[in-house]
């Protein structure tokens, strides 16, 4: 999965929410960081992904990530 | 287009009672049970396409994720609301209870009632827009019971549920609320003989056990725009037994 998708999908979340859209890059941290976005955002996100690509990269247990690049690389190694 | 809801344990009862009502009352339904009951084979027949059924085990995580999928897809949007009902008792003293029996009661009432949640929402999330989870819970999870110790647990497990997720999704508008009805005579409550119901009678203030009517119209209005300040509740109905 490419990181396009993360970015694209992050960036509706924003906007649905009103908040302000920043640039998004592989290294932007995603939580605490210079999105407003909260757990459940980013929640939303994961489970938008999955719905999108038809992959779980936390089926078998939550992986820890920070940044918009790791994300997109779980689901790219989800996808084998 | 009408709002949908997702109803689980239609074929009798509470359930089926439910179903009936938010039909009659202009919603349509996603129902699921075990049987392919005579009284879901009426609301088939009455309510055509309003009211889309499968067959679905509770304790079948994987069967729960495949029939929200299918209602989704047959109602090609995301549900207004779920009325986790589907329930099922198992009746003895603990020590004597198969643990076989007290696993599959939680993951029956409790387990498959998260995983129903679970599934319904990751669709109602994902638009941002307001929704309903009605928890139908039990008395006997606050108060408790001679003989139903694992039913309560699952009940009560079923509130404490409710009460978390009520904080986790309120940003989006969406409410999560437990019914507990007082003893209904339902095949639910067959556990209990004619004197252990008359004794709960003659302890009801209003001097008669639960019935489905009194249920039904507090599941409607919690789904209606009017309750949508009421969340994180546990709402007791049952003729003042417990107060």
């Amino acid at each position: 999965m490419s990181f396009d998708l993360v970015r694209t999908e992050l960036t509706q979340i924003l906007t649905d929410k009103s908040a302000p859209v920043v640039e998004i890059t592989p290294d932007t941290v995603l939580l605490n960081g210079p999105l407003d976005i909260d757990s459940l955002d980013l929640a939303t996100l994961v489970v938008t992904l999955e719905e999108a690509t038809g992959l779980q990269p936390f089926r078998e247990g939550f992986v820890l990530f920070h940044t918009a690049g790791e994300l997109g690389a779980l689901f790219t190694k989800a996808a084998g | 287009m009408s709002q949908w809801v997702i109803v689980s344990g239609v074929s009798r009862g509470l359930g089926h009672a439910i179903a009936l009502d938010l039909l009659a009352a202009g919603y349509d339904v996603a129902g699921c049970s075990t049987t392919l009951s005579d009284e879901v084979k009426a609301l088939q027949s009455e309510f055509g396409p309003r009211f889309v059924w499968q067959a679905t085990d509770m304790g079948d995580n994987d069967a729960i994720d495949a029939f929200v999928a299918g209602s989704i897809a047959h109602f090609d949007a995301p549900p207004w609301g779920v009325v986790n009902n589907a329930g099922m008792s198992v009746e003895g003293i603990l020590s004597t209870l198969p643990l076989a029996d007290i696993e599959r009661v939680l993951q029956v009432n409790l387990t498959g009632a998260i995983a129903l949640t679970r599934a319904a929402l990751r669709r109602m999330m994902r638009t941002r827009k307001p929704g309903r989870i009605i928890n139908i819970s039990s008395i006997t999870g606050s108060r408790g019971y001679t003989g139903l110790s694992a039913y309560a647990a699952s009940k009560a497990g079923m509130d404490g549920f409710g009460r978390a997720l009520s904080r986790e999704v309120g940003r989006l508008g969406i409410t999560v609320n437990s019914i507990a009805p007082g003893y209904m005579k339902t095949a639910l409550s067959a556990g209990l003989d004619d004197k252990q119901l008359d004794q709960i009678v003659r302890r009801t203030p209003l001097n008669r056990l639960c019935e489905l009517s009194d249920i039904t119209p507090l599941v409607r209005f919690l789904l209606s725009d009017e309750a949508a300040f009421i969340t994180g509740q546990t709402l007791t109905v049952d003729g003042g037994l417990t107060s």
